[in-house]
């Protein structure tokens, strides 16, 4: 592209004129060229030349748009508030949004009767965006005058803030003795095509306000706002809410209804609670030990390896969602300077196929695609630019097949099938007593069909890194979840003994599930090793969305029943799981949905089935919560539902069902000691949480809450062992644990686990992960089984360790080492009350690490996967439901929390506050849906994850530290507590508010304004 | 091509390239993030003479003369300075891979001449996705800096 450097309007005009494009801030640019718009072939800066500033009521078109937030304008200021965020505001220009004509000022600009003069003269605003003419130089804005002057404005959109514009309003009046003299309303924004409502106007003007209907006045504005539908809003919900906005904004809202809130029963006191934050934490919180890096952009994501000669590698996608490959056509790629290799599956010598469960997907595809981010051939070149424009030159020709793009659809018998052995993944049952009999004693039944989105898991650092040659073999640096795994899929793809591959996981800039699967690295080895040279790849946010893991999509019906008392007497349930393209864990995630399928309740009669279909929506897996934390979404809305009819409150019919302790596990299975279940009962029924609190006028309140019950490990079938050691090497005690740090905290837990055994400092020790050369296998980084893992393999080597450092020091000292303990930087003297060394550490040597093998903890019931050990939670939320955009804000959240003793405070508060967002936002904005095979989201423009405005003003965590006596099983996982209950609770909130239970996940604002007509009548 | 300054360093940059791309891509400096290259997530947040921007969507013919500020300069500002500190106390990032753009962004606040509310902080932050803390840990860090500053009159 070229930039042109016009010096005066005139030349710029000339440019302009010969298909230059003209920019300022240049801000919507980047967005359209990723959406599809084709570059121009040259810019012209005009930024420089038109007029800066505001002078009375009259803008210079280069004026950014945060110096108008914070002008004082009225109506514009505010509107300006709302768009974008302020590093996007400091570039973007007044000019450029009304230019750009899709920008959110444009109604406040009409309601403004903004006057827009151009390098071919002046014109109202609605004329110039009808028929754009010259360049925009200035904008005078035209208020109304005289008498009682009240104006709105409120931009709708797809989360709080920093949001494309479903919908903007605004409106201004001028009153005399409380009759409308003149008014202007005007809408747009976005999709919505830029409109003056002149007919309303027109029909207002003279009315007494008082006098309004308001009902009159919002059917009549309805009927007049030209909207339409786009894939997240429909044109009605725009119309619907468009109107709202602008009567209750210049006429006011009648009163919010009274809506009844649960009041919480109270038996048992809640137990001991440890507050976790940092001022009640005193010196159990410390400094994370990544985090000065982290601060500092100094902390070394694999993704971020530069060298001499490094060559980069990219990816080519399907891009098509169903097709057979007849012939891929590398000639022109390989040809093109600059490119080193370019790989297809003809390159792989071993099995052209990974997964954890099922190796059915290709490493590069070979005679079908099945998802449009399918990978089928990858190029190694000299740069970015030359690897992109080798893509292009790739000639692959397609048959293009039927598209399954829905999962029940894939299990009709004449579904074309994803894999040739048909479409049904997995299917899995199970039951207990006999449901008839159940249902025979029920008087209460709720039966509903709970759908949950396909979450992205939306980790900041893409997938990616970087592999070269190492010695006979190769190093591959890519993050990962459990890096021997990599290794043995990786040697089975390359057909190379798996010890001649390193395989570097750690760290990585987040993964939640998303990177437990194979990613970049089938790619990158098949490059590095045909080529001869380091290679690095780092997929585009946009590649990432289309072709990376996400969380499988599952409907739940389900009908629960309970007696006149609100004992459960029945359950059925019937699963449907999106599995996407390829297996991954879904087969898990449906067995692991269904173990959790009664809650942490006491069924006598129940019958579960589940089923898991191959579509074309892109690939599904592991995701934090991996299938409980939606079944748990079921349930507890059941509980919840069933206690109004049953005429019990939220925590009574809880209470009322709660497992024994001590009784077997849904499959029959010995579960583990320690459960908490009426302790974190206890904790909820005594919180404020419940307690009136005050919502916005345009607000309802409403409270909600959820237990939490979460299996840790992997189950009795996987595999579940780790290897762990501790030594001593360069004065620091090195914790060797193959698990990574994806920013949980693992490092920080292996300090303190340390620390806290040895009584050594938390700077003493040094972690080593994340590396099979370096580290040992201690299995996967998922499931929740980290906090085990560290603290087990703590407790197994460091008696040897402690035994093997102190001999080394007594001989030194030329004492015995029962006189010498370990203290903060080295060994002291038992017999001094101090803790100063005597040695230091870096005295005593190197001590070869002392290593264990051991289990996760395993429980005996195998005919199916089962969980041994679990963790307990109860969160509560409250929610204001707006009532004129039927959006749902979450106040306030509270979380108990009991996963035994909390070995680093910070990362476990971490764990829970980032959980229940990522589940805030999985109920309240993501979903990645797919329409005939093809994601309609492309990047974080139409992917919504909860931004600083969506979160809750308040979150408090608590935690139940204790164990049973004589529990041998230590801290429990962390890692997947947090999002597990977030979902119902938010839901069973919005339920107080609405008097209706929304079922379908993310909560649909559209459906909020329809519960809360059904529930109130007219708002 | 056009000059602009780097942390203090004079450097180049082609009109058409997109800042981050340079920085990331040409010059070597990964230290500033990559996220979504359309401005939705603040991951590449640098200063531009003083003031917070996307590095994805400032191209080389808005640097002309510039002085950019990333996070390897950020220890050069007190008020970066104490940010970092503040950070250290509160554990403000988990993955900590949207922290350069995050820790940029409030450099640029905390270096005005305003001491900012909580409101203020929190517009700061709207543009800066993170997906791992939920937000309160790095508003905490974002506060405290606040009011280490506030006592220092700085």
């Amino acid at each position: 592209m070229k930039v042109a450097r016009p010096d005066s309007l005139e030349q710029a005009l000339s440019l302009i004129t010969d298909g230059g494009v003209p920019v300022a801030g240049g801000t919507a640019f980047q967005l359209e060229y990723a959406q599809g718009t084709t570059p121009p072939a040259q810019y012209v800066p005009v930024g420089h030349l038109i007029p800066t500033g505001i002078k009375g009521l009259t803008i210079g078109a280069g004026t950014p748009l945060e110096d108008l937030r914070h002008a004082g304008i009225p109506l514009l200021s505010d509107a300006c508030r709302d768009v974008a965020a302020p590093n996007i505001r400091r570039l973007g220009t007044l000019g450029g949004n009304l230019a750009w004509r899709k920008g959110c000022l444009v109604p406040a600009l009409i309601a403004l009767d903004a006057l827009i003069t151009t390098t071919n003269g002046s014109m109202p605003v609605l004329e110039y965006l009808s028929a754009p003419d010259g360049l925009v130089l200035s904008i005078t804005l035209r208020p109304l005058e005289g008498g009682q002057i009240q104006s709105t404005w409120r931009k709708v959109g797809l989360r709080q803030a920093f949001t494309a514009s479903v919908i903007a309003t605004a409106g201004m009046m001028s009153l005399c003795d409380n009759t409308i003299v003149q008014i202007r309303l005007a809408a747009g924004g976005g999709a919505t095509p830029a409109q003056r409502l002149t007919a309303v106007e027109h029909w207002l003007v003279g009315q007494n306000i008082h006098a309004i209907d308001q009902a009159i006045l919002r059917q009549r504005l309805e009927d007049a706002i030209i909207a339409v539908d786009c894939p997240f809003r429909t044109a009605s919900y725009r119309r619907k809410v468009a109107a709202a906005s602008l009567a209750a904004g210049l006429f006011g809202l009648p009163l919010a209804p009274r809506n009844k809130m649960p009041e919480p029963s109270k038996t048992a006191f809640p137990p001991a609670l440890t507050e976790l934050s940092r001022l009640k934490g005193g010196d159990r919180w410390h400094t994370r030990p990544d985090m000065p890096a982290k601060l500092r952009g100094t902390f070394p994501y694999l993704t971020d390896k530069r060298a001499d000669g490094m060559l980069v590698g990219r990816i080519l996608r399907a891009g098509r969602p169903h097709a057979l490959i007849r012939s891929i056509d590398t000639t022109k790629a390989e040809s093109l300077d600059g490119v080193e290799a370019v790989v297809t599956h003809r390159d792989i010598k071993g099995l052209n196929a990974f997964g954890i469960v099922f190796q059915d997907q290709p490493a590069l595809c070979h005679d079908k695609v099945r998802y449009t981010g399918d990978a089928v051939a990858a190029v190694a070149a000299i740069d970015a630019e030359t690897a992109e424009r080798a893509l292009s030159l790739i000639e692959v020709v397609y048959d293009d097949l039927p598209v399954i793009s829905d999962a029940s659809c894939a299990l009709a018998p004449d579904a074309p099938p994803v894999h040739t052995a048909g479409n049904l993944v997995t299917a899995v049952a199970h039951g207990r007593g006999d449901t008839s009999t159940g249902w025979a004693q029920a008087v209460h039944i709720v039966e509903d069909t709970y759908v949950t989105p396909r979450q992205m898991h939306g980790f900041m650092e893409t997938e990616g890194g970087w592999a070269a040659p190492d010695g006979d073999g190769l190093i591959i640096c890519a993050g990962g979840q459990h890096g021997s795994r990599d290794q043995m899929q990786l040697a089975r793809i390359l057909d190379v003994p798996a010890d001649s591959l390193r395989v570097v996981t750690s760290p990585t800039g987040g993964a939640f599930g998303g990177k437990d699967e194979l990613t970049v690295q089938p790619a990158l080895a098949l490059l590095a090793q045909k080529t001869g040279k380091p290679v690095r790849l780092h997929l585009s946010r946009a590649e990432s969305v289309q072709a990376g893991t996400k969380r499988n999509p599952l409907t739940i019906r389900m009908k629960t029943g309970c007696d006149a008392q609100g004992n459960l007497v029945a359950q059925e349930v019937e699963v449907i799981s999106d599995c996407g393209a390829y297996a991954s864990l879904a087969p898990g995630v449906l067995e692991t949905a269904l173990e959790h399928v009664v809650g942490p309740y006491k069924i006598d009669h129940y019958r579960a089935n589940g089923r898991l279909a191959y579509t074309n929506n892109g690939t599904c897996g592991a995701f934090r919560g991996f299938g409980a934390n939606q079944m748990t979404f079921a349930i507890e809305c059941q509980m919840d539902r069933l206690a109004v009819l049953a005429g019990l409150d939220p925590l009574e019919i809880r209470r009322r069902n709660l497992r024994i302790p001590g009784s077997p596990g849904v499959l029959g299975q010995r579960v583990a000691p320690s459960e908490r279940l009426s302790e974190m009962l206890a904790a909820a029924a005594h919180s404020d949480m419940w307690q009136p609190f005050p919502v916005n006028a345009d607000e309802i309140p409403g409270v909600g809450m959820a237990l939490n019950y979460q299996g840790n490990g992997l189950g009795t079938i996987p595999q579940d062992e780790a290897d762990f050691g501790l030594g001593l090497k360069d004065g620091k005690i090195q914790a060797l644990c193959g698990l990574d740090e994806m920013g949980q905290g693992l490092t920080a837990s292996l300090h303190g686990a340390v620390a806290d055994r040895l009584g050594c400092a938390r700077t003493d020790v040094c972690s080593v992960t994340g590396d099979t050369m370096l580290a040992p296998d201690s299995g996967s980084t998922t499931a929740a089984r980290g906090g085990f893992v560290v603290w087990q393999g703590v407790n197994r080597t460091a008696p040897a360790f402690e035994a093997a450092l102190l001999e080394r020091a007594a001989t030194i000292k030329g004492c015995t080492p029962e006189a010498l303990k370990i203290v903060p930087g080295g060994v002291g003297e038992t017999r001094l009350n101090s803790s100063t060394p005597c040695v230091s550490f870096a005295e005593l040597g190197e001590i070869a690490p002392v290593m264990a093998h051991y289990d996760f903890p395993k429980t005996d019931y195998t005919k199916g996967n089962a969980r041994f050990i679990f963790a307990f939670g109860a969160t509560l939320a409250r929610v204001a439901v707006n009532r004129i955009t039927g959006m749902v804000r979450v106040v306030d959240l509270e979380m108990h929390t009991a996963a035994g003793p909390v070995i680093d405070m910070a990362s476990y508060l971490g764990q829970m506050e980032g959980g229940l967002v990522q589940g805030l936002g999985y109920t309240l904005t993501e979903n990645m849906s797919y329409q005939n095979g093809r994601p309609v989201a492309g990047n974080f423009d139409s992917y919504m994850v909860p931004s600083v405005k969506d979160v809750p003003e308040a979150m408090r965590i608590t935690a139940h530290e204790g164990l049973d006596a004589n529990d041998p099983y230590g801290p429990r996982g962390a890692g997947e507590l947090g999002i597990g209950a977030i979902m119902p609770a938010i839901a069973n909130a919005v339920a107080t508010a609405t008097g209706q239970c929304p079922a379908t996940m993310p909560i649909a604002p559209e459906t909020v304004l329809e519960m809360l007509e059904g529930a109130h009548g007219p708002l | 091509m056009v000059r602009f300054s780097l942390n203090g360093v004079e450097t180049e940059i082609a009109p058409d390239a997109m800042l981050l791309t340079r920085l990331r891509e040409g010059l070597g400096k990964t230290s500033t993030k990559v996220g979504c290259e359309i401005g939705r997530c603040g991951a590449c947040t640098v200063l531009r003479d003083g003031v917070a921007v996307n590095a994805c969507l400032v191209m080389g013919w808005q640097l002309d003369g510039a002085e950019i500020c990333t996070i390897d300069g950020l220890e050069t500002m007190p008020a970066g300075q104490l940010l970092i500190k503040a950070m250290e106390i509160e554990n403000g990032f988990q993955c900590g891979y949207c922290a350069p753009g995050v820790m940029m962004s409030l450099a640029g606040l905390l270096s005005g001449e305003t001491i900012p509310t909580d409101a203020m902080i929190e517009e700061a932050l709207e543009g800066n996705i993170c997906r791992c803390t939920g937000y309160h840990s790095i508003l905490r860090g974002a506060r405290l800096a606040r009011d280490m500053i506030k006592e220092k009159h700085l």
